[in-house]
């Protein structure tokens, strides 16, 4: 049984107006004009970065002012990274968001939850970084026609997990009230949204650290998922054949030529092109070859041993023809490890 | 007078009869019955951070063998434990935890779903055998 709303036609139009009043004047756009980040870093190191914002505000009100920065899982950036704000309206600290807040108009996601939705991994090609979110520490006040300028000063220590990297870091700027959300109406400055993300066009190089060459930016002929693993992992090994033009083009299977580095000094090499070792089409098309497996049974390991690294070559089936690292000789690497 | 005495006696006895024809009816609680996980299991999903393993490694041979507290592993696989020894639900009726002892070793505990689906008792068993951030959950039903 339906209820009806008694509405005239003309007060059902300015009811309309009033509510789309509302929206477009609901609060301040936000805009990263540019970024001062440096091109690299020495692993270890505390880098600082700075954002130079412009906010314009279309209605008068208080909002904590947010800011979200993607970085590698392995800098543990919410542990390693301030972040303070100077702005025409005040300075101050900025804090993480407590987790769990859901974002205006988020349909009940978390800013990471949202972030992480709306800009993905920001072109990163491996799923292995995170966005972590900070706002203001108190709200700010601001009136409609305000024009804020200010800088949001990010200190963050790069790669203590003692790795190497090559990544795209990114931001976003965005305010409490608004979340992410545009009136549509271009009548926020220059861009019609109440947020705005900025992703440097080069990729962030770190360098000096013992680890492996963990890099975000470059398409790779092999990758291992999860990307942190040990030996008692499911490990996904795959073949990305679309990436450069290889010795194994249009062969009609490829094989993994894998040893095992252990604990106790040996060296284990299981090389022969078999149904265990055969990398398997994820599609017709696709070009990328897979095997999962389990290293502990895949190398046959005693209980006393680990696997601390792998090395390997994708084969043909005849085990003559192998492609290594950067389709060379070399074979490629992977270190067993959780950080 | 005699009927109204009549009456009187005929009313007594009948109030008599239906007092004494009413009892408490005695409900006895019902008893929520042990967890029995006894047999052998196998899984029939596994995923790992999310992504289905399923048709990705062969489960066919693996079991989890339980039986008077003990349990045995056939064809290992990564799991909680590696090495065969005793299990323990933290709660025999309403369990939400189990605790598995490899010979040698400490218990370690995992959270205990234990549901019917499709008219059959599935066990889901949540745990990391490697690094701590990678998360599996395996999903078990008895084959006998």
């Amino acid at each position: 049984m339906g209820t009806y709303l008694h509405i005239k036609g003309s007060r059902l139009w300015k009811i309309c107006a009033i509510v789309i009043l509302g929206i477009v004047l609901a609060c301040c756009c936000t805009q990263i004009t540019s970024v001062d980040q440096p091109a690299s870093a020495t692993a270890g190191t505390t880098v600082p970065i700075t954002l130079n914002i412009n906010i314009s505000c279309n209605s008068s009100g208080t909002a904590n002012f947010i800011m979200g920065f993607l970085a590698p899982n392995g800098w543990a950036p919410d542990k390693n990274t301030t972040v303070t704000y100077h702005s025409s309206k005040g300075s101050g600290n900025m804090v993480l968001v407590p987790a769990g807040t859901a974002v205006p108009n988020g349909h009940g996601l978390t800013w990471p939850q949202l972030l992480k939705q709306q800009f993905g991994n920001a072109g990163n090609l491996i799923d292995d970084v995170s966005w972590i979110v900070y706002q203001t520490d108190v709200p700010i006040t601001f009136n409609n026609g305000d024009l804020i300028t200010g800088t949001i000063d990010i200190k963050t220590k790069v790669a203590t997990d003692n790795n190497n990297y090559s990544v795209k870091l990114a931001y976003v700027v965005a305010n409490s009230s608004n979340g992410i959300t545009s009136d549509g109406f271009q009548t926020c400055g220059p861009t019609a949204e109440y947020y705005n993300e900025f992703i440097p066009p080069s990729c962030f190089e770190v360098t000096g650290a013992t680890g492996d060459l963990i890099d975000f930016c470059n398409p790779q002929l092999t990758s291992v998922n999860p990307p942190k693993s040990l030996d008692n992992d499911f490990v996904t090994l795959t073949f990305n054949s679309n990436v450069v033009t290889t010795a194994l083009a249009g062969a009609p299977a490829v094989y993994l030529c894998a040893t095992a580095y252990t604990s106790d000094g040996k060296t284990i090499t299981i090389c022969s092109p078999t149904g265990k070792s055969m990398m398997l089409p994820t599609t017709t098309t696709s070009g990328l070859y897979q095997l999962t497996f389990w290293p502990r049974s895949y190398f046959g390991l005693t209980s006393s041993q680990t696997i601390t690294r792998m090395t390997y070559f994708i084969t043909d089936q005849t085990g003559a023809v192998q492609v290594g690292y950067g389709n060379t000789s070399s074979p490629f690497t992977y270190t067993f490890k959780c950080s | 007078m005699n009927t109204l005495k009549s009456i009187y006696t005929v009313s007594v006895v009948l109030l008599l009869f239906t007092w004494t024809s009413c009892k408490v009816e005695g409900i006895s609680p019902i008893n929520e019955p042990v967890k029995d996980i006894s047999g052998s299991w196998q899984v029939i999903k596994a995923t790992r951070n999310g992504t289905d393993l399923t048709s990705l490694v062969d489960f066919t041979q693996f079991r989890v063998n339980f039986q008077s507290g003990n349990y045995t592993l056939v064809n290992s696989l990564p799991f909680i434990v590696s090495q065969n020894g005793t299990y323990s639900l933290n709660n025999p009726q309403y369990p939400f935890q189990i605790a598995f002892t490899a010979a040698g070793t400490t218990p370690v505990a995992t959270s205990f779903n234990y549901p019917i689906v499709n008219g059959k008792r599935i066990l889901t068993l949540t745990f990391s055998p490697g690094c701590p951030q990678n998360s599996y959950v395996y999903t078990l039903q008895k084959i006998n």
